[in-house]
């Protein structure tokens, strides 16, 4: 009897064999160029950790073609092309091939890839120091972005006006005060030559200096707004032409569905809405993720006291 | 003699649970305040944010902050009016933890205020932070220039 039910088992494995992804029929590793203008150990590196599930060639090893692994392999392979392809690199401006790059870094550093659950079959995929360091190197001495020299500064010339801004793909509507907010905090991202004002309402100041900021409070707002960084004379660098501002508002129930945050970006100095889909937000939270320990807030405030309530 | 053994896993294995709970502790820059620094007549970072820099060689960055007055130049270019009081806080600047490729502000090194008077008179005071250093090298009337000119961060309004 025992004997029968094992080889009943059996051959259901097997005849579940013949049931695989599409993506394995198909599967063929189509080599990837060499990253063009990237160091060969430093492509190497990206090669052997990150190629398999965010490139075309895709080496399946034969317990990755087993049903039902299988499935799971190749969703992991699909969502992982979805979010960084390096099979797209030579169709990719430099600046944004720079991007990929802080961006495939600062995943590895937040320890958020290579997934666990691959690294634990595929041991070689591990990032050790060096493999790090070389990244780290390669992009602090070769994929800085450089200030423009300044123009004419356009200074004292006041707001550029605009008549009507649209609503986010999402449905959240444009803030427009947010420039009567407080800063809590600026960021120089040398990554892509952007300077920064992280910029917080009431109700995110007063949570500051109560030490209450995870959870953020519903009703928190930021606004986080990009320059492009502009180089003065002098060497000094200032916020030259505006690039964008991002809003994350807070409210647990309405925004259950993005991580209780409304997220939401426009562009430009005509403030075009970003985001083609209204599930567009699911790019910000991903990016945001190595955060879901802060409430997927990466900004680390100041405080800001108010000197008559001592 | 079940029971109190049951109750005992049971409290064993909350406590674990609890002792694996990561770590999330309110974050906030304190060292970046400014209220450490003593005779500040205002809070500059109360202000409205109006401008920021970055001085790559001394690896510093700076927020210009303006009064209520000051601020109307963001919206309308005018002139800093009279009634105008200006700030300009100084950070050592630090690598930030959660990316790399960005740095944020750590330790004050300078705060300085520009006002001007109803006849239209400015006046420049400094302030040390905790990371000032010397080899700074602030000359005054050269630094309540800077502080009028500096390039606003200027972004589309409706």
């Amino acid at each position: 009897m025992k004997f029968k039910i094992i080889l009943c088992i059996l051959a259901l494995v097997l005849l579940a064999q013949l049931i695989r992804p599409k993506e394995l029929s198909s599967a063929k590793a189509a080599p990837v160029n060499m990253l063009a203008g990237v160091p060969k150990e430093v492509a190497k590196v990206l090669e052997t950790s990150c190629f398999d599930c965010h490139s075309a060639q895709t080496n399946w090893q034969w317990f990755d073609k087993l049903t039902p692994a299988n499935f799971l392999v190749a969703s992991h392979i699909r969502e992982g092309r979805k979010a960084v392809d390096f099979s797209q690199w030579d169709s990719l401006a430099i600046p944004q091939r720079n991007a990929l790059l802080y961006s495939a870094l600062n995943a590895i550093l937040s320890k958020e890839m290579p997934l666990s659950s691959y690294t634990a079959l595929h041991p070689a995929a591990k990032l050790n120091q060096k493999d790090t360091g070389l990244l780290k190197n390669y992009l602090l001495n070769k994929a800085v972005s450089k200030p423009s020299a300044v123009e004419n500064t356009a200074n004292g010339n006041g707001q550029t006006f605009i008549k009507e801004v649209k609503k986010s793909p999402n449905g959240i509507g444009y803030i427009a005060d947010y420039r009567n907010w407080k800063a809590i905090s600026t960021t120089d991202r040398f990554d892509n030559g952007t300077i920064r004002i992280i910029f917080g309402n009431p109700t995110a100041v007063k949570a500051i200096h109560e030490g209450k900021t995870n959870p953020w409070p519903d009703g928190t707002m930021f606004a986080k707004t990009a320059w492009k960084q502009q180089q003065a004379k002098d060497g000094s660098v200032y916020a030259g032409q505006f690039v964008q501002v991002e809003f994350m508002i807070k409210n647990v129930q309405r925004y259950a569905d993005t991580k209780g945050w409304g997220w939401a970006r426009w562009k430009g100095d005509d403030l075009l809405p970003y985001g083609k889909t209204v599930k567009f937000d699911s790019e910000c939270i991903s990016c945001h993720r190595p955060e879901r320990n802060n409430d997927y807030v990466f900004t680390t405030p100041l405080d800001i006291k108010d000197f008559n309530k001592k | 003699m079940k029971l109190p053994f049951t109750v005992g896993i049971f409290s064993l294995i909350i406590l674990i649970m609890l002792g694996c709970r990561p770590n999330t502790p309110n974050r906030i820059n304190k060292e970046a305040s400014v209220s450490s620094i003593s005779k500040l007549p205002e809070n500059p970072l109360e202000m409205t944010p109006m401008a920021v820099s970055l001085q790559s060689k001394a690896k510093t960055m700076s927020t210009l902050y303006g009064n209520s007055m000051a601020s109307q130049r963001l919206k309308k270019g005018a002139d800093y009016a009279s009634g105008s009081v200006l700030y300009l806080v100084t950070w050592k600047g630090k690598a930030d933890p959660d990316w790399f490729g960005a740095r944020i502000p750590d330790q004050v090194m300078a705060v300085e205020r520009v006002s001007v008077d109803s006849e239209g008179q400015k006046s420049y005071t400094f302030f040390k932070g905790p990371a000032w250093h010397p080899g700074l090298n602030f000359k005054n009337e050269e630094r309540q220039n800077i502080m009028l000119s500096m390039p606003l961060a200027a972004s589309p309004g409706i």
